[in-house]
């Protein structure tokens, strides 16, 4: 077939012609064998440029396009699409540019007008060895991964499971509810009893559509958007490492929170002390209705302290003032006389009846003392004594029992799945949403959405809230019967050259190359391979190929450059 | 690494000393000889003499009454063992249990191309022997009888001689290290007329126990031999890293070494580190039109034939020099005397050290470029800051 280029330089508005002589470079580029025409127009992204563009390949009779113009993380895709409509192989076309490459970076007009020349005719000489690859498509997979199952997890499974789409929710402990499941009851205009985690897992359990893996980990996940595999490893005792490889279109982490451990600061007084408790250890009490010392009294005060592990981990916890303030109205409704005081650095009481809640206990006769630090915890006789520092002045109180509020840090194993999904931590070592106000529960692989305490502190109502938007991301993206066209510019390995030295497996990002020990090679799966490169630049061998960047082509297109 | 190294070093206290009143030679074979006829190996590979020719080669051996051409030390290292053990465990898993006997170089290659999945290390024993050297290839093909007996005296007295290979005159690894390379090692300095047999690994104990070989016999003399050589060797080396550092010290300095090359890619057919299928420069992928060649030739004034001489030299050498042993078979090979080994000995020299890797010395060790440590990334990173990180998290 014979090469018909046409070359399109696009003024971009004033942007271009201000540092670049266009006629100039036509003048230049329409003396080029390989090239039938040379033309400019004025925005050529814009609906009238395309328009022309479109026209002018189909008149022309051209094979193969060359587009001078923005940066390809612009329009690149737009021209491409220009060029199918027309009738030519959008990977017979080459972006080259001449703004921010030339015209933006270069204050002399001569400088910039002959590295444009330049660049434009490097990309000729490449477009002519391109490869007029064609887009496969392929089916996705409309099931979804949940990891984590907890309040966050649960929902997400029970608002995406449906009669066309599977859920698999893999939780690494024996049982489902999480930290929401630990509770004795939650706040009152939220609802009394803690029924409804409760409720929510029979739903789980009874839901057919759902898969739950209990005492299970997620091994390997790879893949992007419709198309992930992952192995779920079971850890319980008699079946443990036993392997399972699924499917799934999508994954959802709402792998939740730990707690604050309260030996890591002695002022809290956590060790030494059988009657301070954590929040956690105070929920039990309620739960159990006894409300006892060690000795097995009741205790006649009880301070409530806030924020511990606060100052250690940077953050404000959100939830636990208003837990705390259910607890103080627990123990004034259960033990009448009890003397409650609350230690807290800040209140935190953002919801609409938040407000009302914590007035009312100031009317049972709640103390509330506002501290800067807690200086010491420390036993005196039956007693312990508090002591804290507020402003430059240091007091200090007795009480019976002290509950400790400590913060929420981010569950054990959150590193090492990021490690696993090349998901990026926050500076507190939570997941990093993709965008915390525009885009919160997504993140930067497709197909990989957060929802929950995996994020940060959060509430119940508003873990629920994420997960349904969570839910709603994957619901409207992976509708059953859609199509993917993944990338095709991916790499190939070539059999006959590849050793089997594997050190393109250790490079991959996506964990799309595997090796095939029978014949001795890696072989790359082209669904999940992004075309990044890596593995091309690491093979000593040469074997690996990156379509659309062959060495070919780049060796034409820098020769061309630097000539 | 360095934890690792640590926690994987392994240091024999005792061995077991043979007596080897005949010669060395059977002393050694004896025990390859015993290993085999109570099965405790299924074959032995080892260098062998080709009857009734000069030349020698490699033997995977499995008739016991083949040990008559074997030699454990013969005067010249035709092939590299690496390579040799690459050749046949390269595609899967051995079902039969090898014993493979060579020099500490060719020990440290197989240890390189295991980590490159180039060799199958799960039921072979890498068996190392103090070497004394080889001779150069060419040398002993024009007069092997000379060769021979200069080579004898040089072993027997462990003389580092000039007419030694380069690589061997230069060489202070010519003795186990203390890391995971060998299963078993075989002593030959210090004592008079006996051997001492060293085991370096659970494999290689196993073989020792299997053979009735309990270990408990003082390494002492072995070790205080070895030592002063390693020290008189590593003396020899740093002067000749000096003199070659000064040598090409400037790119001109180093091209004008490999101006010699004819192309014939010998040094990379006998690296054992060299394990691509089809190198680059062999392949189609540089060929252009010919316009390409008359165009540069006319930008350059003219442009010199066969092409790529020096990038295929540098790119072999970005390839596999942080796995050089420096074994000097690339040297050996060489029809026209191109100072190859002495070359990539010398940059290796460098390059490992930035990585603080001793290519062959541990199997755990990840290959340097496979492998990311923290502290490497505040080389680009803002050096202070980024040191001080470092340095609380290890805390």
């Amino acid at each position: 077939m014979n090469k018909k280029i046409g070359v399109y330089v696009c003024e971009c508005g004033p942007n271009i012609p201000e540092r670049i002589d266009i006629d100039k470079v036509i003048e230049e580029l329409s003396s080029m064998d390989e090239v039938k025409t040379v033309k400019k127009h004025s925005l050529l992204c814009s609906n009238d440029g395309k328009k022309f563009l479109k026209e002018d390949i189909e008149k022309e009779e051209l094979s193969h396009v060359v587009v001078a113009a923005c940066s390809p993380k612009d329009h690149e895709n737009t021209f491409m699409k220009v060029c199918e409509e027309a009738g030519v192989n959008p990977y017979l076309f080459q972006l080259v540019n001449i703004r921010e490459q030339c015209a933006w970076m270069i204050p002399d007009k001569d400088e910039a007008t002959s590295k444009a020349i330049k660049y434009i005719k490097a990309g000729i000489q490449r477009v002519m060895f391109h490869d007029a690859l064609k887009k496969k498509e392929l089916e996705i997979n409309v099931d979804v991964l949940v990891i984590g199952g907890g309040i966050s997890g649960i929902e997400a499974s029970l608002s995406l499971a449906g009669p066309n789409r599977k859920v698999y929710l893999v939780e690494k402990t024996d049982a489902l509810g999480g930290m929401a499941g630990k509770l004795s009851r939650i706040l009152p205009h939220q609802g009394t009893e803690m029924g409804i985690v409760k409720e929510k897992i029979e739903q789980v359990k009874n839901n057919e559509h759902i898969k739950v893996y209990t005492s299970s980990e997620v091994k390997e996940v790879r893949g992007f958007l419709g198309n992930f595999e992952a192995v779920i490893k079971s850890t319980q005792e008699n079946e443990e490492g036993t392997e399972e490889e699924i499917k799934t279109g999508a994954v959802v982490l709402a792998t939740g929170f730990d707690l604050f451990d309260l030996k890591e600061n002695p002022v809290y007084g956590y060790s030494e002390n059988e009657n301070v408790v954590s929040a956690l250890e105070f929920e039990d009490m309620i739960h159990s209705e006894k409300i006892e010392l060690k000795n097995g009294k009741k205790p006649k005060s009880v301070a409530l302290i806030h924020c511990a592990g606060r100052k250690e981990k940077g953050y404000c916890s959100k939830v636990c003032c208003m837990y705390n303030l259910k607890f103080a109205h627990y123990l004034k409704d259960n033990l009448p006389d009890v003397e409650v005081k609350e230690l807290y650095m800040d209140l935190c009481l953002p919801h609409k009846q938040d407000q009302s809640y914590f007035d009312k206990l100031k009317d049972k006769g709640v103390e509330f003392i506002r501290m800067d630090e807690l200086v010491k915890t420390k036993k005196s006789g039956d007693k312990i004594e508090v002591e804290y520092r507020n402003n430059d002045k240091k007091d200090k109180f007795s009480v019976d029992m002290v509950v400790t509020s400590p913060a929420m840090v981010p569950s054990k194993g959150t590193s090492h799945l990021a490690e696993l999904m090349n998901l990026p931590l926050d500076e507190s070592g939570f997941f990093k949403e993709l965008h915390e106000m525009l885009n919160p529960v997504a993140t930067p692989m497709e197909g990989v959405y957060i929802t929950g305490c995996a994020l940060g502190p959060r509430n119940i109502p508003e873990s629920i809230t994420q997960s349904h938007a969570t839910s709603g991301k994957i619901l409207s993206s992976l509708i059953p019967g859609r199509k993917v066209k993944p990338e095709v510019k991916v790499s190939e390995i070539k059999e006959d050259l590849c050793t089997g030295c594997q050190t393109c497996l250790s490079v991959c990002f996506y964990g799309a190359i595997s090796y095939d020990a029978f014949k001795g090679v890696s072989v790359v799966n082209e669904a999940i391979c992004r075309g990044c490169g890596s593995c091309v630049g690491s093979c000593p061998s040469g074997a690996i190929r990156s379509k659309h960047f062959t060495y070919y082509q780049l060796y034409l297109e820098v020769l061309e450059a630097l000539r | 690494m360095n934890n690792n190294q640590k926690e994987t070093k392994s240091n024999p206290k005792k061995g077991k000393t043979l007596p080897a009143e005949k010669s060395i030679k059977d002393a050694v074979l004896n025990i390859f000889k015993k290993a085999l006829a109570d099965n405790i190996v299924d074959a032995v590979l080892i260098p062998a003499k080709v009857p009734d020719t000069d030349a020698y080669s490699w033997i995977l051996l499995q008739d016991e009454s083949l040990f008559d051409i074997a030699d454990p030390l013969p005067p010249v290292m035709n092939v590299q063992g690496g390579r040799a053990l690459s050749s046949f465990s390269k595609n899967g898993e051995l079902d039969l249990k090898i014993a493979a006997l060579m020099r500490p170089c060719e020990v440290r290659a197989a240890v390189e191309l295991l980590k490159l999945h180039q060799v199958d290390l799960d039921n072979v024993t890498l068996v190392s022997i103090d070497c004394p050297g080889a001779m150069p290839l060419r040398d002993y093909m024009n007069d092997p009888k000379k060769i021979n007996d200069s080579f004898k005296k040089i072993s027997e007295q462990w003389e580092i001689s000039e007419s030694l290979r380069p690589a061997c005159q230069n060489c202070h690894r010519f003795s186990l290290m203390d890391g995971t390379g060998s299963d078993l090692h075989i002593g030959l300095l210090g004592e008079n007329k006996k051997v001492t047999l060293i085991s370096n690994s659970s494999t290689g104990r196993d073989v020792m126990d299997k053979l009735g070989f309990e270990p408990k016999d003082s390494l002492d003399k072995w070790k205080a031999t070895k030592e002063k050589l390693v020290k008189e060797k590593s003396k020899k080396r740093e002067s000749f890293l000096k003199e070659w550092q000064e040598k090409i010290k400037k790119t001109d300095g180093f091209f004008n070494e490999l101006n010699k090359c004819i192309n014939c890619h010998n040094c990379m057919n006998a690296c054992p580190i060299c394990y691509c299928q089809q190198c680059y420069f062999d392949s189609q992928t540089i060929n252009f039109k010919p316009e390409t060649y008359l165009q540069k030739s006319k930008e350059k004034g003219a442009l010199r034939f066969p092409l790529n001489t020096l990038l295929f030299h540098v790119g072999r050498m970005s390839h596999m020099v942080l796995s050089c042993v420096a074994c000097g078979a690339c040297e050996d090979a060489c029809p026209v005397s191109v100072p190859v080994g002495r070359l990539f000995s010398m940059v290796g020299d460098q390059t490992q050290k930035e990585f603080d890797y001793i290519p062959g010395l541990n199997r755990e060790d990840a290959l340097p470029l496979q492998d990311f440590k923290k502290d490497e990334f505040c080389e680009v990173e803002t050096p202070n800051e980024c040191e001080e990180k470092v340095t609380e998290e290890a805390k």
